[in-house]
């Protein structure tokens, strides 16, 4: 595996800018040594310490950043960046290697799964790939034990071992949640804060806060892409918005208007939101068209003396005359609601107010306007037809249903021995049908005679006699006491008790280990490659070695289950001897076919 | 579960289906003779009666080529068990009716091979699950119902997928499917049936004691059954049915699109089209292990 | 749950309850071993049927073994029912190992029955004579007014207009347990009488037969032959008519009786009269086993704890009275609300929550019935934690000690006390403790001793 020397800086936090040095990596430990010889920042740690290993995902200008966790439970570890991605990479899959590795080593007996990655294996694993795998086997003996066997036992290789598994990682995967951190639900109310000597009032932004803004108020968004840069500086534009805000909450409309008429840009952030104005008229057109917003309109008690809002100590009321119609709070609380369940978009960062304005002007892309009159119309009538809900026309409602499932394979394993051993001792209950062959006409005819037969002595009182009915009550009372005596939850185990515990586990664990050589082994045919080539060998001389270990189990037997092992034995036999035949074909065809045949 | 069951009565009312095996064939050569076997039915259907005042039993006879209803106890009249003893008249003419009926269909069909032609399960499993489905659609409350099969004839190869259907529909619609064997053979379908859906297997040893299985085994309703040992089947038959000659195999292919069976190898899957000939030019699906 | 609500079950421990001789005489008849086996629990009614044609008596050891461990309780329930009921009769060995047999009578019958599949008690006039008979649905109406008429004048013997003919004697017996009257005081209903409003009305049905059957001794009439005419009724078809002459004196003053509560209706013909059974009637015996019978109900209740129910009955409105606030009410409508007065005042007369829920359940209304739950979550909640606000203090009786002259001597008393588990409080930095009341002596005998 050797070792790796790479510069890269050591940052003890995120933000920390990091200490330059020289990271050099062998299969054991990892150290760090500072460019400058005076930093305290000198590491040397042990592999064995290191749990897991997380980066970033690089783009832009952003650092490529790799970080060692000590315990992803606690979370300590160690960070490095690296001047370009291509030797994060490098050493992110030099780390993934030893820690596979180490996660696989025996010496801590915390972690039974056993995983070695290969080292010569072409495919490059992520970290979370590895993860994911050990999970997975420690989650699931039986798979580990089959790894154990296959993998660790040179018979298949790690990636065809999981090739045939793929779904089982993918489940793992899309189980992982991609859950990012959206808008705070509480709203962020721009409060300005006066000290009380000077005549001054100071808002206070924090770009968390601008972001929301930019989210809330469109048109914001839109006067800051068009005057920053232009007109005015970032500063004076929050002055701006601040000033507009100060007005709009001290209700001063004179001067408000009178501002606005004064200051153009001013006036925009006095205006009504028209960005807002519009959407709100598209998702009107998208209500239920059976519900009647006009009636409903009737109804608003904010403009009747005693009703109404309080906000910040004063009553809402709605002006209305006033062109700078006011926004209410419950506008305001729907919009910040809204957004907040429209969620971030992706990709936005908190950096700079510029990038973010520009980001959700583009996630926020006007819906297009190319929608007809006739077009809106047409669809207005296809939504109050399912919106009406007739209900006659309904489904109907949906009845109790059991899952569909696939039961456990072993029962399956059970019973099928149980059955070959059951159909051993054939018991041959006294009924034996008589075995005449009968026209159709005449069979149809004696079943009319038993009918009538029927209809002429209908008092036939006693279907069933005291002794007979004794004797069948005591046959099944027999058979329940039977099984309760075993107290078994298995009936199959009832046939399967003769043959010893250890026997039967040791042939279950074959019979699994033949299905998935079995699976291996059919799935290369036909053989075109070299790789598939040596592999159905390594398969064949495992399956031979099964083979043989099954005879020695047949032959070893007490006399006593000898017969029943074998008939245990036989559907194992009899599926591996179908793949060796057809290898056997195979090889004869291709001498045959001469070297041409698949091309290897 | 129990808020999806607020509709099924809390106690034992059940609705039983039955199924009879009707097929000419065995029957006139059973040990049992036709005649006995339905008095034993008689009895059977009036304790499923007597246990419970809202107790159903429906019954449904399976002949060679046609099935049909032949008792419906809601047809009874609904007070009690009043006016039974004229439905059984009436049952019994059905029944004759039925196999008249049957007959007919039989030797105008032509393919039923003489002494060895199965019955039709798969009919009347499907007749079964319509009619608890219409039960389980209808009304506000209904009783718990549970299909029991009564067979002699041997299993009809050719049936596989329709019955394998059925059994599953069963098992997604939570009836149990018992089945009571009176033939002498062993019914790999109905083992199946009966395991995947909870049921009880059972091939009695006596059969002039029938009454007392079907007493002691068959007429425990689903809500004493959570609390009782019940006769269990040893060993269930997985076998599976290739679906081009409808044979019983112990190994064969599987599509592994739609995973139909074959007992040979096919250029092209006959059930979903997919080709396997394309992506490999010889032996191409795995065998499956006849689980 | 108490008492009153197990009262249809119950009607079934009287029958059992009747000596050995006359409980066999009831057996003669087919119909009354029907009824009783369909009482019976599902357990109970598999080992009879498996018995039913085993003549030699089965080991009670090899009946358990097909119940599961966990569930033996079932087992001992079942065979219990069955030996009461004299069904089941138990047979000891010399080995004195216990087995059970069926009762011949009981068994006979019931052989019959799978052979002919039942039939009816007595057969019915033919149509000819009658003429027509009321259809189902009005005969239904009847009984059901007869009833409600009947309850009013159980509970409020004023409120009624036209009163059944039920003596006040006979009236007084039905109310005896339901109403508390004090002298010069209008009679006011007990917890019980509360209770019995709120029963689902075949339970109610019982209740009364109960009473009527069991006051028959004193009228001089045997309750056999009640019992037996009772559930004989329960199988007659319903609607059909049949004629009085069928009857015997005693069932004949019964009839008239159980026409005033709507179980029948009487009809008098040119020459012939004749009892019509009505759903009341034939769904007693249906009524013995669980399943209850399906009624429609009224009552729709929103989450906002407004209740609507749609009901014209004046019993419906009294009862809803028990537990709610009625606002107002339209000729077939009955609007109220559930409050917390409404509710304190049901608590005060002896009703539970649980009551009151399953009351609400059971008779909600078509439209809601589908919905889980049926009724909404928060007003059942709402009507549990109002009951446990009731219950938040506790009162034990007890004493208190103090003044110990040692800290030593304290612990000692402390220890005692709490070794029998009757230490309630303790409080060692100033050497009191409360111990429960019954206590006392014992703790009394304590501190002299250690004297």
């Amino acid at each position: 595996m050797g070792s790796l020397t790479i510069g890269a800086k050591y940052k003890t936090t995120l933000k920390d800018p990091g200490t330059p040095g020289i990271l050099r990596m062998n299969d054991d430990k990892f150290t760090f040594t500072p460019n400058d010889p005076r930093s305290a920042m000198k590491l040397n740690v042990e592999f064995r310490s290191i749990k897991g290993h997380k980066f970033n995902k690089v783009d832009g200008n952003k650092p490529a950043l790799l970080n060692l966790s000590k315990d992803s439970d606690k979370g300590g570890g160690y960070m490095f960046e690296f001047d370009n991605v291509g030797n994060r990479d490098l050493c992110r899959d030099f780390v993934a290697r030893v820690l596979g590795k180490h996660q696989g080593m025996p010496p801590r007996p915390t972690m039974p799964p056993e995983i070695s990655v290969p080292s010569a294996g072409m495919e490059q694993l992520s970290a979370a790939e590895v993860e994911r795998r050990v999970k997975l086997l420690r989650e699931d003996s039986e798979l580990q034990k089959l790894h154990k066997k296959f993998v660790l036992g040179n018979i298949l290789q790690e990636s065809e071992f999981w090739a045939t598994r793929k779904n089982l990682l993918d489940d793992v995967a899309n189980k992982a949640s991609k859950q990012k951190p959206g808008f705070k639900t509480a709203m962020s109310d721009v409060r300005p804060s006066a000290d009380g000597r000077t005549n001054k009032v100071t808002f206070n932004l924090t770009p968390e806060m601008i972001h929301q803004i930019f989210a809330e108020k469109p048109a914001v968004r839109r006067a800051f892409l068009d005057f920053v840069p232009k007109k005015m500086t970032d500063l004076e534009f929050w002055r701006k918005y601040c000033r507009a805000e100060y007005l709009l909450r001290t209700k001063n409309t004179a001067a408000a208007a009178a501002e606005a008429a004064e200051d153009e840009e001013l006036a925009v952030f006095l205006k009504n939101d028209d960005i807002l104005v519009k959407e709100a008229k598209l998702k009107i057109k998208q209500v239920d068209p059976t519900l009647d917003m006009e009636a409903d309109a009737g109804d608003d008690y904010i403009h009747l003396p005693d009703h109404g809002i309080l906000r910040d100590g004063s009553k809402e009321t709605v002006d209305n005359d006033s062109e700078f119609a006011r926004r209410t709070l419950s506008q305001e609380l729907n919009r910040h609601a809204a957004v907040v369940l429209e969620g971030i978009a992706s990709d936005v960062e908190l950096t700079d107010a510029k990038s973010v304005a520009e980001a959700l002007a583009r996630s926020k892309k006007e819906p297009p306007s190319t929608s007809a009159v006739d077009d809106t119309s047409h669809e207005r009538l296809l939504k109050v037809a399912r919106m009406t809900e007739i209900e006659d026309l309904q489904a109907p409602r949906s009845l109790p249903y059991a899952p569909l499932c696939i039961k456990d394979p072993r029962e399956y394993f059970d019973s099928q021995q149980a059955n070959a051993l059951r159909s051993l001792g054939a018991s041959n209950d006294g009924r034996k049908s008589r075995n005449c062959s009968l026209s159709i006409e005449e069979a149809f005819h004696h079943l009319t005679d038993q009918i009538s037969s029927i209809k002429v002595n209908k008092s036939n009182c006693t279907v069933i006699q005291s002794d007979m009915a004794v004797k069948v009550l005591n046959e099944l009372n027999e058979g329940i006491s039977r099984s309760r005596r075993l107290n078994l939850k298995n009936p199959q185990e009832g046939l399967l008790g003769r043959v010893p515990q250890h026997t039967r586990d040791e042939l279950m664990d074959h019979w699994t280990a033949i299905q998935e050589l079995l699976r291996h082994f059919w799935s290369s045919y036909p053989i075109t490659s070299t790789v598939l080539y040596n592999k159905v060998q390594r398969v064949k001389d495992a399956m031979t070695q099964i083979y043989q270990k099954l005879q020695a189990i047949k032959e070893s037997a007490q006399p006593d289950v000898r017969h029943e092992i074998s008939r245990l034995v036989k559907p194992m036999t009899q599926a591996l001897d179908a793949a060796f035949s057809h290898d056997l074909e195979q090889q004869q065809k291709s001498a045959k076919a001469g070297n041409k045949s698949n091309g290897f | 579960m129990s808020s999806a069951h607020s509709k099924l009565y809390s106690d034992d009312v059940s609705l039983v289906v039955i199924v009879v095996d009707t097929n000419p064939f065995f029957w006139a050569a059973a040990a049992l003779p036709f005649a006995d076997f339905f008095a034993n039915l008689v009895h059977f259907v009036n304790s499923l009666l007597l246990l419970n005042h809202l107790n159903r039993v429906v019954v449904i006879a399976a002949g060679v080529s046609s099935c049909s209803y032949i008792f419906d106890s809601s047809d009874a009249s609904a007070a009690g068990g009043v006016g039974v003893t004229a439905t059984f008249d009436k049952a019994s003419r059905k029944v004759e009716e039925f196999i008249a009926q049957d007959a007919r269909a039989t030797a105008g069909n032509g393919s039923v091979v003489s002494g060895n032609a199965a019955s039709l399960l798969s009919g009347a499993l499907s007749l079964a699950l319509c009619y608890i489905q219409r039960i389980f659609r209808s009304g506000t409350r209904h009783p718990q119902p549970r299909i029991l099969c009564l067979q002699g004839s041997p299993d009809g190869p050719e049936q596989y997928v329709a019955v394998m259907n059925s059994i599953f529909s069963a098992q997604r619609s939570m009836v149990p499917i018992d089945s009571c064997i009176v033939g002498t053979q062993d019914s790999a379908f109905l083992q199946q049936a009966s395991y995947i859906t909870g049921g009880v297997y059972l091939k009695p040893q006596e059969l002039n004691g029938l009454f007392q299985y079907l007493a002691v085994v068959f007429a425990t309703d689903l809500h004493s059954r959570t609390f009782l040992r019940l006769p269990k089947t040893l060993g269930v038959d997985f076998r599976a049915s290739c679906f081009c000659h409808k044979k019983t195999i112990d190994m064969g292919y599987v599509c592994s699109v739609c995973l139909s069976i074959f007992c040979k190898n096919q250029k092209k899957c006959s059930t979903c089209g997919s080709e396997f000939s394309r992506v490999m030019p010889d032996l191409n699906s795995m065998p499956d292990q006849s689980k | 749950m108490p008492q009153v609500l197990v009262v249809a079950r119950n009607f079934m421990d009287m029958v059992a309850a009747l000596p050995a001789s006359k409980l066999d005489m009831l057996y003669d008849s087919a119909f009354i071993c029907e009824a009783v086996l369909r009482s019976l629990p599902p357990l109970a009614k598999k080992y009879a049927l498996q018995m039913l044609y085993v003549l030699a008596p089965v080991a009670a050891a090899a009946m358990e073994e097909w119940v599961l461990d966990e569930y033996a309780s079932k087992h001992r329930v079942a065979i219990d029912k069955l030996l009461q009921l004299r069904v089941f009769v138990e047979v000891r060995d010399r080995r004195k190992e216990v087995s059970y047999k069926m009762n011949q009578k009981f068994q006979g019958n019931m052989q019959k029955y799978l052979v002919d599949g039942g039939s009816l008690p007595r057969e019915p006039i033919p149509l000819s004579v009658t003429g027509r008979l009321p259809a189902s649905a009005d005969l239904e109406a009847y009984a059901l007014d007869q009833w409600e008429c009947f309850l009013l004048q159980l509970i409020n013997s004023s409120q009624v207009e036209k009163g059944t003919s039920f003596s006040s004697s006979m009236m007084k017996t039905f109310q005896r347990g339901l109403l508390s009257s004090r002298d010069g005081e209008a009679p006011k209903l007990t917890e019980n009488g509360f209770q019995f409003l709120l029963m689902e009305t075949n339970a109610q049905l019982w209740y009364i037969m109960r009473e009527y059957i069991s006051s028959a001794e004193e009228r001089g009439v045997d309750p056999t032959e009640l019992i037996s005419f009772l559930l004989e009724l329960s199988f007659h078809k319903l609607g059909a008519a049949y004629s009085l002459n069928t009857l015997t004196d005693v069932e004949r003053i019964a009839i008239r009786d159980l026409a005033e509560l709507g179980l029948v209706k009487l009809q008098q013909g040119r020459k012939d009269s004749w009892f019509i059974p009505t759903q009341l009637a034939t769904n007693l015996s249906a009524s013995l086993s669980d399943s209850s019978s399906s009624k429609e109900g009224f009552v729709v209740l929103e989450t906002n704890f407004r209740m609507y129910a749609y009901s014209t009955s004046k019993l419906h409105c009294e009862i809803l009275r028990l537990f709610s606030r009625v606002e107002y009410q339209l000729p077939n409508l009955i609007v109220g609300a559930i409050t917390k007065e409404s509710i304190y005042g049901a608590f005060e007369n002896g009703i539970t929550a649980e009551q009151i829920i399953s009351f609400l359940r059971q008779n909600a209304h078509p439209r809601v019935v589908d919905k889980i739950p049926v009724v909404p979550e928060n007003v059942t909640d709402q009507i549990r934690l109002w009951e446990t606000d009731r219950n938040r203090v506790e009162m034990i009786p007890s004493h208190l000690y103090e003044d110990f002259p040692s800290k030593e001597w304290f612990e000692q008393c402390c220890d005692h006390a709490r070794d029998h588990g009757y230490l309630l409080w303790e409080d060692s930095k100033r050497m009191r403790l409360i111990v429960r009341g019954e206590f006392h002596p014992e703790m009394r005998e304590f501190l002299r001793r250690q004297r």
